[in-house]
């Protein structure tokens, strides 16, 4: 039993690795947070599995033969060492993966070291569109537009605010999401760490038009991007 | 009212239709009045005579019924009718659409009705699946898909999970620990009769002008007060359906605490028992605040109150907080009754003594206590006080030891046992199965990192039916099979009910598991329409969730057929030792003729010629009435 | 199986005594349940107003000018909490077995709850502000609304026992039918202190 589950478990494991869980990383944030995915794998797979194989051998060691129909099992009411083991293993899988996941958090939310080069963008909810703000700056005034331009590899704060119900804006390939709540701002940070256009997806439920209250993310260069807000300074 | 006929003067259907209409006219006049004398230029508003008439129509379609009679005359301080037991028991089957105070007839009117509304919100998952089946518009525009989404979910949470178990329970428990009935039998009536209004309600709101409710079950404010009439059916649907489980609960834990058998010892009650009092607490501490919560949306509504107006200094986030206060304890509400169920089948199927029975019984009291710190763990990205998240992720987290108890306890159990491997048992083990997998993706999502990529997918949807389909609905059905020949005095069959189960297995899991895959990938939950990435896998999931629908007719089909013309059962076809077994099939009108004494464990599978209960033989019946006014009889 | 052919052997006309396995009465402990579920109603209530006055840091009365009479609830909450000592005199009275002093304290009860009813009342129509004038309006009305509502119902039950008591129920040895509603009403009480001491005068 101990060899099928280990092999199962293995196998499990590999198919999970094989398995193109998320959608391509495109975020500093993503690393800690699918490697923390990766680990969450290794840990489940081999329970569920214990579970299951416990289940299949008993089924098939202790299902009721012929002439047996009448009888019962060993009256057998507990043991112990036994539960204090299945209290005590779980007990501290759980800890630690408490603490590394706490660790995580921490990781992904974490300020950069120079605040004051973090961009600050304000999103802005409404059913069923998004809006983007830059602040003004040296170069010229504030920019309200409804494309979003980030550069990549400079850390960015989103302010994220509704002003009717609530929505939350959320890009996968970022892995970071948050409610857009009306009277509060919210926000998060991610570092862009892949070039490209990523669907920004409105991933609390607004009525509607929830299913298509989508705009794009464009991760672009520095020069790009200044070239881009330059362009909607003059603008508008 | 001497003019009109016997039919519509006695207490019944006929009677409540009656009343609920003079309830309408009620709400109609009561409107027009109030508006009038508050000068409003037009009298006649359809939204506030809707919302009155949902409020007062039921209730007096209640009287009409005859829920109150008794006690409107104990009230009036006439003298109530001796208890003639008229009230009780069911000789045709009209007595089940009556108020009827038996236990047993009431766990069979709410296992029957809960069913109907699985095959309904079942029905509205089809339909959903039908629309997803590719991406794009198909049959339902996106207003009457999340009116579909919001319905299935309500429905199937308040009007089958919640209530079936608590039917099973109502059945069983009574016999269970000794009790001639529950201890309010009129109560009892009563919730059970709260319910149908409860399910037309929210059903009904496919009809309301603006169309159904479509906020999701969790109806988040300002989504929820801002939306078309339809959605006051959920609000107040969800009063009646919640007034309804705690007037239950009440009544299991007074009957529970004061009915047991002599000899009954809390420590000799089947986990079955265990397990509903623990629900039965949760229910009573926690459903209050789903009421509130609904409290609040429906004033917010109807009387422009500003809870949740963030402009008016109203705060959102207050309605999340309250609501999964109830909600998520409401989880276990719904996971619990089975996790009891499961304890039944198991012992008697596997022929052994429940393993570490005390910490069975501890562990459902530890999830209950831990049930109440957790809630936040729904909010991790709603924007709260991010110091909640921590402690709210490591007491989720922590809700996983009990469980492992729980679940490596059954596997003990299952070890050198003599495992008969019929329905209620496959059932059983694929809920032990099914469960570890849906609880482990629970403490994936209790990693906040982790639920901050994926909640709001199509992760959470696996979660759920998961839990809730792989957890709950098999124990269930565990729990219908089992008690099946108890309750109707007939065998179903054997094989069409394997061929169920295995049906079941296989199409849930092709159904439920890619979703998980769907959701990491990105694609969002309540949506009629999604990237074509996910085309490919959305296909297969609904073809299978169709074949999992046509499982659950094979279900259908066995338990009709074999309801009317299946074999007799026997008094104890699984040689199970507990008290419901040692009653015939089904029960006699009042259980016993006199209560059992308990005399051991509930689970001595093992000990030769070991008992749970004796009956004595019964000594001058006569005294004995006289002494004991039954207890609840006359108790209000 | 022996058991089984006894239990179903006769058609019989009542149900056997239930053996009780407790020491609590069942409609005693039935309504302790209840008031536990309405405590935590009362303690949803009282969550909209921790989230809109402390989380939310609104300011509390007055608000845009408006005051909370707190003179006159603190009367009422006299009124209210004689009505409590009403409500036990009659009970002591019975359990002696006086049935005018069940009657004299029953009635004094019912008018007293009743007064308060009458002075929330007033009070709301005078008090210069509407629940949908804003939220701390709305927390206002919402938590003495519902406790409004209870007294309601309180007054219902004290209304029963009062029918009940002039005619001629009740006695030294039967009077649950006093005593249960009894605590639903000094619940209604304890609870108004609660609600008076957080929305007036804290
Ligand atoms: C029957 C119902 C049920 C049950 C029992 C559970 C049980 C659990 N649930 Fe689930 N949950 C739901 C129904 C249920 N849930 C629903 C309906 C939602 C969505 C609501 C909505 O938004 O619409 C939800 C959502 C939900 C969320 C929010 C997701 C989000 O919206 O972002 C989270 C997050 O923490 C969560 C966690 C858990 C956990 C940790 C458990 C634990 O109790 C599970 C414990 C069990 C086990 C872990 C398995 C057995 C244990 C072992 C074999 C021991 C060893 C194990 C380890 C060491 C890991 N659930
Ligand atoms: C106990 C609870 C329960 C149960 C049993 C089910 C059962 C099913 N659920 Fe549901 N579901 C929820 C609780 C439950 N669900 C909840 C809480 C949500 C979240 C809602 C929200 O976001 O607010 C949800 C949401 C939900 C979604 C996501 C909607 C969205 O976010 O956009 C989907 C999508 O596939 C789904 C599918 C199904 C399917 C296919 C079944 C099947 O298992 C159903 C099988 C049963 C039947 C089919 C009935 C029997 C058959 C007939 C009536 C005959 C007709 C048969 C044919 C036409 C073949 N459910
Ligand atoms: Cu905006 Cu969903
Ligand atoms: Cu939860």
């Amino acid at each position: 039993m101990i060899v099928v589950g280990t092999l199962a478990s293995a196998i499990g494991i590999v198919l999970a690795y094989v398995i193109h869980w998320f959608p391509p990383a495109g975020s500093k944030q993503a690393g800690p947070i699918d490697t923390l995915w990766h680990v969450l794998l290794i840990v489940s797979i081999p329970i569920f599995v214990l579970v299951v194989t416990v289940v299949l051998f008993a089924v098939r060691d202790f299902r009721v033969r012929p002439g047996q129909e009448l009888q019962d099992g060993p009256p057998i009411h507990g043991n112990t060492r036994l539960e204090v083991i299945w209290t005590a293993v779980p007990a501290t899988i759980i800890a630690c993966l408490v603490v590394y996941a706490a660790l995580v958090l921490h990781d992904v939310e974490k300020a950069p070291a120079d605040p004051a080069s973090e961009l600050r963008v304000t999103v802005t909810g409404e059913q069923f569109a998004w809006h983007y703000e830059y602040p003004a700056s040296a170069g010229g005034k504030a920019v309200d537009t409804d494309q979003l331009y980030v550069p990549i590899g400079r850390s960015v704060h989103f302010d994220v605010r509704s002003k009717d119900v609530l929505h939350d804006f959320w890009v996968p390939e970022w892995r970071m999401k948050i409610d857009a709540v009306p009277g509060i701002t919210t926000g998060y940070r991610i570092t862009p760490t892949r070039l490209g256009e990523f669907p920004v997806v409105c991933a609390e439920l607004c009525g509607l038009g929830h299913a298509f209250m989508r705009s794009t993310a464009h991760v672009v260069t520095q020069a790009r991007f200044d070239a881009w807000i330059a362009k909607q300074r003059s603008s508008t | 009212m001497p003019f009109m006929p016997p039919i519509v003067r006695a207490p019944g259907l006929v009677r409540g239709f009656v009343f609920f209409f003079v309830g309408a006219c009620f709400a109609f006049g009561l409107s027009v009045v109030t508006r009038a004398a508050y000068h409003y230029s037009d009298l006649i508003d359809g939204d506030s005579i809707t919302r009155i008439g949902m409020l007062a129509a039921p209730l007096f379609f209640l009287v009409g019924l005859g829920a109150f009679d008794y006690w409107f005359r104990w009230a009036a301080g006439k003298p109530t009718i001796p208890e003639d037991h008229s009230g009780h028991g069911a000789r045709s089957w009209k007595d089940y659409f009556r108020v009827n105070t038996d236990h047993k007839v009431i766990g069979v009117q709410y296992t029957v009705h809960s069913f109907v509304f699985l095959f309904i919100g079942g029905l509205m998952a089809m339909l959903m699946r039908a629309e997803l089946a590719a991406p794009g518009r198909q049959f339902v525009d996106s207003s009457t898909f999340n009116g579909l989404f919001s319905v299935h979910a309500s429905l199937l949470i308040f009007l089958f999970v919640i209530p079936v178990f608590a039917g099973l329970a109502n059945y069983v428990i009574p016999l269970m620990i000794g009790a001639p009935d529950m201890a309010f039998p009129r109560l009892n009536a009563l919730s059970f009769w709260l319910l149908p209004i409860a399910g037309l309600m929210m059903l009904g709101s496919f009809f309301a002008p603006g169309g159904s409710f479509a906020s999701g079950w969790t109806a988040y404010a300002p989504l929820s007060t801002s939306a078309p009439l339809g959605q006051d059916m959920f609000t107040i649907g969800v009063q009646f359906a919640g007034a309804s489980s705690i007037a239950t609960a009440l009544n299991f834990l007074v009957t529970i605490i004061t009915m047991r058998a002599p000899g009954m010892s809390f420590f000799r009650m089947p986990l079955l028992v265990w397990a509903n009092f623990a629900t039965s607490l949760l229910v009573v501490i926690a459903t209050p605040f789903i009421a509130s919560s609904q409290f609040f949306v429906l004033l917010d509504r109807a009387l422009h109150f500003h809870y949740f107006d963030a402009g008016q200094g109203g705060d959102v986030l207050m309605y999340q907080h309250v609501f999964w206060f109830y909600s998520h304890p409401a989880v276990y509400i719904m996971m619990l009754p089975g996790f009891g169920i499961a304890s039944e089948v198991i012992a008697a199927r596997s022929r052994k003594p429940i393993f570490g029975y005390r910490m069975m019984a501890f562990s459902l009291l530890a999830i209950v206590a831990l049930g109440f710190t957790v809630w936040a763990h729904h909010m991790f990205v709603s924007g709260m006080q991010s110091w909640i998240r921590v402690p709210m992720m490591v007491t989720t987290a922590i809700i996983a030891v009990p469980t492992g108890i729980k679940i490596f306890s059954w596997l003990a159990t299952l070890w050198q046992g003599v495992i008969h491997l019929d329905t209620p048992m496959l059932f059983a083990l694929g809920f032990v199965t099914m469960f570890t997998l849906g609880g482990i993706s629970g403490v994936v999502l209790a990693m906040i990192p982790i639920d901050i990529h994926v909640t709001d997918t199509y992760f959470i949807v696996a979660h759920i039916h998961y839990v809730l389909f792989g957890g709950s609905v098999f124990t269930i059905f565990a729990g219908v099979y089992y008690w099946f020949p108890k309750m109707t005095g007939r065998m179903f069959d054997e094989r069409l009910g394997k061929l169920h189960f295995w049906l079941t297995l296989v199409a849930f899991n092709v159904t439920f598991a890619p979703m998980h895959l769907i959701g990491v990938e990105g694609m969002p939950r309540r949506v009629a329409d999604y990237s074509q990435q996910f085309a490919g896998l959305n296909l297969a999931i609904s073809i299978a969730s169709w074949v999992l629908g046509l499982s659950t007719l094979i279900f259908l089909y066995n338990i009709v057929t074999s309801w009317r013309g299946g074999p007799r059962a026997v008094s104890n076809p699984w040689r199970a030792l507990t008290i419901e077994w040692q009653v015939s099939s089904p029960p006699p009108v009042f259980n016993f003729d006199t209560v059992p004494t308990v005399v051991g464990g509930p689970y001595e599978y093992g000990i030769p010629g070991a008992v749970h209960a004796v009956f004595k033989t019964p000594e001058v019946p006569a005294a004995a009435h006289a002494a004991a006014a039954p207890a609840g009889g006359d108790g209000r | 199986m022996e058991a089984a052919a006894i239990a179903h052997g006769h058609e019989h006309h009542g149900p056997p005594p239930a053996n009780r396995s407790s020491r609590v009465d069942a409609s005693t402990l039935g309504m302790l349940l209840f008031i536990i579920s309405e405590i935590m109603v009362f303690g949803a209530f009282f969550t909209a107003y921790f989230f809109i006055r402390v989380v939310q840091g609104d300011q509390w009365f007055p608000v845009d000018g408006h005051k909370l009479p707190v003179a006159t609830a603190f009367v009422n909450t006299c009124i209210l909490c004689s009505s409590s000592v009403t409500l036990h005199w009659a009970e002591l009275s019975i359990k002696k077995g006086n049935r005018n002093g069940l009657r004299a304290g029953m009635l004094a009860t019912f008018l007293l709850g009743l007064t308060f009813l009458f002075v929330q009342i007033n009070e709301y129509v005078n008090i210069g502000f509407a629940p949908h004038d804003f939220a701390q309006g709305s927390v206002f009305y919402g938590l003495t609304g519902l406790h409004g509502a209870h007294v309601a119902i309180g007054l219902t039950l004290l209304a029963f026992v009062n029918i009940r008591a002039f005619r001629g129920h009740f006695s030294p040895e039967q009077h649950r039918g006093v005593e249960i509603p009894g605590i639903y009403w000094h619940f209604v009480d304890a609870m108004w202190i609660v609600v008076f001491f957080t929305v007036y005068v804290l």
